[in-house]
C-alpha cells in the first residue's frame, strides 16, 4: 500500500431540500479492506450462536418408572417393562429411546456449549470486510436491497439526521433520499413466520431494510425505531450480525457525516492504527492488484519471462503415427531408401520374370520342334537325347509349361 | 531442418549398404552349404546370436525366480516382447522362464516389422513412438546409430552397441495372436506354445504384430 493513499471522495447529502454546495468527504480506508466472504461466514456463524438460550430436556423424562426386563423365555423382547398390574401401562416397554414414553437418546443437557469464542482479530477482520462490502453496489443489490434510486453508495448524509426526533421526519427523510423503496419492500413482505416460532412470540418475519449509522444519538434512535425494517446503530459498536445478516455481506447503510468520518479513526488504516482498538491495523489483502491478466500481460513481467518450453506430452495427447506398412509417407520418413528398395525389387522381379519367360519359351519351342520332327527323324531325337528319354522329355516339357 | 536432411541422406546410404549386406549374408550361407555338400561334409551354421522373446503367460501365480527374470528382461506383461542377445548366461535365464515365454530367432523382416510398426523409444523415461529418425539420432548418435535401418541392423546383427540399441527400445507390446494359441501349458516341442520355437517365431510375430 502506498503511503499517500489516493482516496476517493464521497458526497454528503442534506436530509431535506436542496443545498447550494454539496460537501465532499474522503472515503475512509475501511472501505478498501479486503472483502472476505469466507471470514465473514465463519465469524457470523459463530457469533450468531452467542445469543442462544440454554435449553434441555428434563433430566427425569422417561426415567420415572421402575421397569425391569422380563429376561428371556417369555416370547417377548428383552426391553425393560413396567412392573405391576391393573393398568394398561403394566408390562409396557420403558426406558429405551425406542420405547413409547421412554427417555430420548442422549438427553439434551444444559451444559452444552452454546456460545463460541472467536478471535478478536478475526471478528474485526469480518467487520471491516462487511463495511467494505456496504460500499459495493452489486453486493448490496445482490443482498436484496432496493438501491436503484439512491444518489450514491456509500450513502452519507448530513449530521442533522442525528437530531431528528419524530418518526414522520424520519420517513420523510427516507423518501427524500430514495431509501424508502427498501422500507416499502419490508412492509410488503411482512409475513407470519413459518414454523412453530409463530406461537412462541416470534410471530412475524420481516426483511432487513436500511441501517442508519450515527455518531451521536440526539433523537435519531427513537425517530427510526418504529419504521419496519430500519435499524440504527452507533458507529462505535457496529455489529457483524447486522452488517452482514445471514452472513450475506452488503447491508444497505445510511451513514451520518460524523459517523462516516469516525470510521477512519475507529478502524484505522494500513499505516495508522485504530485509535479505539488497540494495536489494530486494517487487514491487508493477499493481492493488492487483483487484475491477474493485466499483471501477466504487463511489460515488467513479459520482459523477464523465459522462453516457452515445448509442451511435455506425458499427460497429453499421444502422438499418433500411421502404420508405416500402410502409409508410404511415414515409411519414407523413417527409411528414405524404401522407395528405391521397392523399385530395385520390382526391377529384379521383372528381370527374373523375363529370364524365366525366355527359358520357358525356349523349351516350349524345342518341344514343338521335337513334335514336328519326331515321326520323321529319329536321329535328331538321338542328338537331343542329352535331355533324357522320350518319356522323360515329355515330363520335363510339361513341367516347364507349368 | 538441415540436421534432418543430413540424417536422411545418411539413412539412405546406410540402408542401401545394409540391403546389400543382408543379401550377401544369405548368399554366403547358401554358398558355404553347397560347398560343404560338394565336399561331402556338413556346414554347421553359426549359432544364433539374437532371440526375440514374447511373454505368453499372465502375471498371476508366477514363482519368484521366473518373476524376477521376467522383470529383468522387461517382460512385465503378457504379450510383451523383447530382443535378447544369446549367450550362455542369457540362455540359462531363458531356461528358467521357458514356461512363461516363447522365443526364437527372428529374421530381418521380423526385426524390421517390429521396430517400424511397434517400435517405441524410451525418451526421458517416457514411451514414445518412433516417428522420425531424429529421435534415434538424438539418443544413439554417439553409437553411430542415426536411423531406423541402423537400429534394425544393430539389433539383427547384434553389433557392438546392441545393448544401447536394445535399451533404447521400449519392450514391444504385441497383440494376442490372430488365430490363437493351441495350449500355452505345453512346450512348443510338445504341440504347445511355450519355449524355444526357433524360426517359427517369425510366423508367430506376424500374427501378433
Amino acid at each position: 500500500m502506498t503511503t499517500q493513499q489516493l482516496r476517493p471522495i464521497v458526497s454528503v447529502f442534506p436530509i431535506k431540500g436542496k443545498v447550494k454546495t454539496i460537501k465532499q468527504v474522503p472515503l475512509p480506508s475501511v472501505f478498501s479492506a479486503p472483502i472476505r466472504p469466507d471470514v465473514v461466514r465463519f465469524v457470523h456463524t459463530n457469533m450468531a450462536k452467542n445469543n442462544r438460550q440454554a435449553h434441555a430436556v428434563s433430566t427425569t423424562a422417561g426415567e420415572q418408572t421402575s421397569a425391569t426386563s422380563w429376561g428371556t423365555g417369555r416370547a417377548v423382547a428383552r426391553i425393560p417393562r413396567v412392573k405391576g398390574s391393573g393398568t394398561g401401562r403394566s408390562g409396557q416397554a420403558a426406558f429405551g429411546n425406542m420405547c413409547r414414553g421412554g427417555r430420548m437418546y442422549a438427553p439434551k443437557k444444559v451444559w452444552r456449549k452454546w456460545h463460541r469464542k472467536i478471535n478478536t482479530n478475526q471478528k474485526r477482520y469480518a467487520v471491516c470486510s462487511a463495511i467494505a462490502a456496504t460500499a459495493v453496489t452489486p453486493l448490496v443489490m445482490s443482498r436484496g436491497h432496493r438501491v436503484n434510486k439512491l444518489p450514491e453508495l456509500p450513502l452519507v448524509v448530513s449530521d442533522q439526521l442525528q437530531s431528528l426526533t419524530k418518526t414522520r421526519q424520519a420517513v420523510k427523510f427516507l423518501k427524500f433520499i430514495g431509501a424508502y423503496r427498501d422500507v416499502e419492500k419490508v412492509i410488503r413482505t411482512k409475513k407470519t413466520r413459518v414454523g412453530q416460532g409463530k406461537y412462541r412470540n416470534r410471530r412475524h418475519v420481516l426483511r432487513k431494510g436500511p441501517m442508519v449509522v450515527y455518531a451521536r444519538n440526539l433523537g435519531i434512535k427513537k425517530a427510526f425505531r418504529n419504521i419496519p425494517g430500519v435499524e440504527t446503530a452507533s458507529v462505535y459498536t457496529l455489529n457483524l450480525l447486522k452488517l452482514a445478516p445471514g452472513s450475506q455481506m452488503g447491508r444497505f447503510i445510511i451513514w451520518t457525516e460524523s459517523a462516516f468520518k469516525l470510521l477512519e479513526d475507529i478502524y484505522g488504516s494500513w499505516e495508522k492504527p485504530s485509535k479505539f482498538k488497540s494495536g489494530f491495523y486494517l487487514p491487508r489483502p493477499v493481492m493488492v492488484n487483483t487484475d491477474v491478466e493485466r499483471i501477466i500481460k504487463s511489460d515488467q513481467v513479459q520482459t523477464v519471462l523465459r522462453n516457452r518450453r515445448p509442451r511435455s506430452r506425458k499427460y497429453g495427447k499421444k502422438i499418433q503415427r500411421a502404420d508405416p506398412y500402410e502409409d508410404m509417407s511415414v515409411m519414407v520418413k523413417l527409411n528414405p531408401y524404401y522407395k528405391t528398395k521397392l523399385q530395385k525389387q520390382k526391377e529384379l522381379e521383372e528381370k527374373n520374370k523375363k529370364e524365366r519367360k525366355e527359358i520357358v519359351d525356349k523349351s516350349r519351342k524345342e518341344y514343338e520342334d521335337w513334335l514336328y520332327f519326331s515321326e520323321e527323324e529319329e536321329e535328331e531325337e538321338e542328338e537331343e537325347e542329352e535331355e533324357g528319354s522320350d518319356e522323360d522329355r515329355e515330363i520335363e516339357v510339361l513341367s516347364d509349361e507349368n | 531442418m538441415k540436421l534432418l536432411k543430413e540424417i536422411q541422406s545418411k539413412a539412405f546410404k546406410r540402408a542401401e549398404k545394409y540391403e546389400k549386406e543382408y543379401l550377401d549374408q544369405e548368399q554366403k550361407l547358401v554358398e558355404l552349404k553347397q560347398k560343404a555338400l560338394k565336399e561331402g561334409s556338413f556346414y554347421r551354421e553359426p549359432e544364433p546370436k539374437l532371440a526375440f522373446i514374447i511373454r505368453i503367460r499372465g502375471i498371476v501365480g508366477v514363482p519368484p525366480k521366473p518373476r524376477k527374470i521376467l522383470q529383468l528382461l522387461r517382460l512385465r506383461r503378457i504379450y510383451s516382447g523383447v530382443f535378447i542377445r544369446l549367450n550362455k548366461s542369457s540362455l540359462r535365464m531363458l531356461h528358467f522362464i521357458d514356461p512363461y515365454v516363447t522365443w526364437g530367432y527372428p529374421d530381418v523382416e521380423t526385426v524390421r516389422a517390429l521396430i517400424y510398426k511397434r517400435g517405441h523409444a524410451r525418451v526421458n523415461h517416457q514411451r514414445k513412438i518412433i516417428d522420425s529418425n531424429e529421435m534415434i539420432y538424438d539418443k544413439l548418435q554417439k553409437y553411430d546409430i542415426v536411423c531406423m535401418e541402423d537400429l534394425v541392423h544393430e539389433i539383427y546383427t547384434v553389433g557392438k552397441n546392441f545393448k544401447h540399441a536394445n535399451s533404447f527400445l521400449w519392450a514391444f507390446k504385441l497383440k494376442p495372436p490372430v488365430g490363437g494359441f493351441s495350449t500355452v501349458k505345453k512346450s512348443f516341442v510338445n504341440k504347445g506354445e511355450h519355449g524355444n520355437r526357433e524360426q517359427y517365431i517369425n510366423t508367430l510375430v506376424k500374427k501378433m504384430i
